[in-house]
């Protein structure tokens, strides 16, 4: 007999549901979107509203829009929500969280409508009144955007500092866990700016941007798997506690959905469409469609996944 | 003559006095436990005379007002055998192991990650006496103390919608100057309950005669429930 410890607890298995885990995608494809045109924005030394940033610029906004409505419906009352936003404590990450995000959800939608500037035109005429307000700001476009794009990465990386918090989680309770989100955030985001560019901003599948985006996408899904490689193998070595964690990976409830959905969706079937099937299908917008859809699928079940199997597998 | 003796005396006791209070003051940087103007609340739950009664938790749920189907501590029953069936812990249909009970419940960490990622501060460290409990007017029931406690001993009260723990019943009985439900319903003396900072106290001798236990010590939370553990062998 050693030690004296008890395996039942109080509160019910997983005290984090399935909404907090699509919060933590959207926030990803949102903080994702952002970094990735902005980033090409700096590069590029643009100065106009390319299809890509009006894309990103709407994933940025209607994606964090959407999280936070995933979030605040978590709570046991969502009428609680103004709490958060009015008591802090600045140990907690998700107090830090909030900080980011009241200043990225206002910041994001004045992207949207700097980029979208000429569509706002069209708004009806009540809504109007909007319009002077983002000519008047259009003075700080530059800072402004400079200061989003470290507030995406921040919001990329603070999902994950917010799980890998959880101490009794050895599947999330590790440090590679926000540069994971990080990355998956960046390829995920990446993937929806660009089909909302070529769907809805008239962009080229194959313009200039887009195959700069084509190559960086490749290096930033190696570093993602690599991230992946590197959480399963801090449980090889991390002890029994970590050993028991990886029945996540083989066998337990969750294993189809990591196989499946995390490497067959988000690695495997990119793959596939991209070098396995041809030149010519490869170049399709087919291909370009399907690709997006199992990347961000891909993402999804990640999420989905640590979420879930992180809570099931503690110590 | 006399008087240098005397000198030298109180220069040596100041001495030790000193690199004493330096070792405290050393040793106390991030915790508070050696801290011993301030009262560290412990609870010992002696399993060698708990008989599984749930008298204890019968008296919390009196004492703090909670709702139908919630309580704030249980009783996970180990190596108990339901008659006719295999003991759990000898694996034979007929044996003479022992029941034995663990007290469930919050572990009073001194060192607790439910108080340092709840956003909103409503999960906190009572400043008079150390202990964790609830601000029920704050919680915003996020749920991150839930997920965070490594015990996962935290709940949502179903009447108030918000975050809670077992708080030495703070806000009732030692509020009025009484010994927690659970301590003072236990017929069998499972329940000692007391400041251990006091070395007067009867729970600071028992700390320091007894060979005790706290559960999953390798979070690093500290826990301020002790456990005397059966360790009798068990055939
Ligand atoms: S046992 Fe859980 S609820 Fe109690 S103080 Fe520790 S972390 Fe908080
Ligand atoms: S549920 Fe309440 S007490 Fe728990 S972390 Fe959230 S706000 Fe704090």
């Amino acid at each position: 007999m050693t030690g004296i410890d008890f395996s039942t607890g109080l509160g019910g298995t997983v005290a984090w549901p399935w909404p907090i885990a699509v919060y933590l995608f959207f926030a990803g494809i949102s903080g994702g979107a952002l970094t990735i045109a902005l980033m090409m924005r700096f590069y590029k030394n643009q100065t106009d509203n390319t299809p890509l940033l009006k894309g990103a610029t709407v994933a940025g906004f209607v994606g964090i829009a959407l999280g936070m409505l995933c979030l605040v419906l978590d709570l046991t009352n969502p009428l609680f929500f103004w709490k958060i936003l009015v008591f802090y404590n600045f140990q907690s990450v998700m107090s830090l969280g909030v900080v980011v995000l009241m200043a990225f959800i206002p910041l994001s939608a004045l992207l949207a409508a700097y980029a979208l500037r000429e569509e706002l035109n069209q708004l009806p005429k009540s809504l109007h009144f909007i319009l002077p307000v983002v000519d008047a700001l259009v003075r700080f476009r530059r800072p402004l955007e400079m200061l989003t794009l470290v507030l995406a990465i921040a919001v990329c990386a603070y999902t994950g500092f917010l799980i890998s918090a959880l101490i009794r989680f050895p599947l999330i309770n590790t440090s590679v866990l926000p540069a994971l989100f990080v990355a998956s955030g960046l390829s995920a985001g990446a993937a929806v700016a660009k089909v909302l560019a070529v769907k809805f901003f008239k962009e080229d599948l194959h313009s200039a941007e887009m195959n700069v985006l084509h190559k960086v996408e490749w290096p930033v899904m190696a570093v993602e798997a690599l991230f992946i490689f590197m959480l399963f193998s801090s449980l090889i070595f991390g002890g029994s506690a970590g050993s028991n964690a990886l029945m996540a990976f083989s066998g337990g409830v969750w294993t189809n959905l990591f196989w499946f959905g995390v490497v067959g969706l988000g690695f495997a079937l990119p793959l596939l469409f991209s070098f396995g099937l041809g030149k010519k299908f490869a170049h399709s917008s087919q291909a370009f469609y399907m690709t997006s859809a199992s990347v961000v699928c891909g993402m999804m079940c990640l999420r989905m996944f640590l979420l879930y199997a992180g809570q099931i597998y503690s110590i | 003559m006399n008087n240098s003796t005397l000198n030298r005396r109180g220069f040596i006791k100041s001495v030790g006095v000193g690199g004493a209070a330096l070792t405290v003051v050393g040793c106390s940087s991030n915790n508070d436990t050696a801290d011993t103007d301030k009262p560290h609340y412990v609870m010992v739950f002696d399993q060698t005379k708990c008989v599984g009664c749930g008298r204890c938790k019968d008296a919390c749920n009196k004492v703090n007002f909670l709702p139908e189907g919630m309580a704030r501590l249980d009783l996970e029953r180990q190596t108990d055998r339901v008659e006719g069936e295999v003991c759990p812990k000898c694996g034979k249909t007929e044996c003479n192991c022992e029941r034995k009970y663990v007290r469930v419940s919050c572990q009073q960490c001194q060192n607790a990650p439910c108080v340092m990622v709840c956003p909103t501060g409503a999960a906190h460290r009572d400043e008079e006496t150390g202990i964790v409990t609830m601000n029920p007017d704050t919680c915003a029931g996020c749920k991150y103390c839930i997920t965070a406690c490594p015990y996962n001993v935290r709940q949502i009260n179903p009447d108030t919608k918000v975050a809670d723990n077992c708080d030495f019943c703070l806000h009732t009985n030692l509020a009025k100057g009484e010994l927690p439900g659970c301590v003072q319903e236990c017929k069998f003396g499972a329940l000692k309950f007391g400041n251990a900072n006091d070395k007067s106290s009867y729970v600071s001798k028992l700390l320091a005669a007894k060979n005790t236990e706290r559960v999953k010590e390798h979070f690093g939370t500290d826990p301020s429930l002790y456990y005397i553990a059966i360790t009798k062998e068990e055939i």
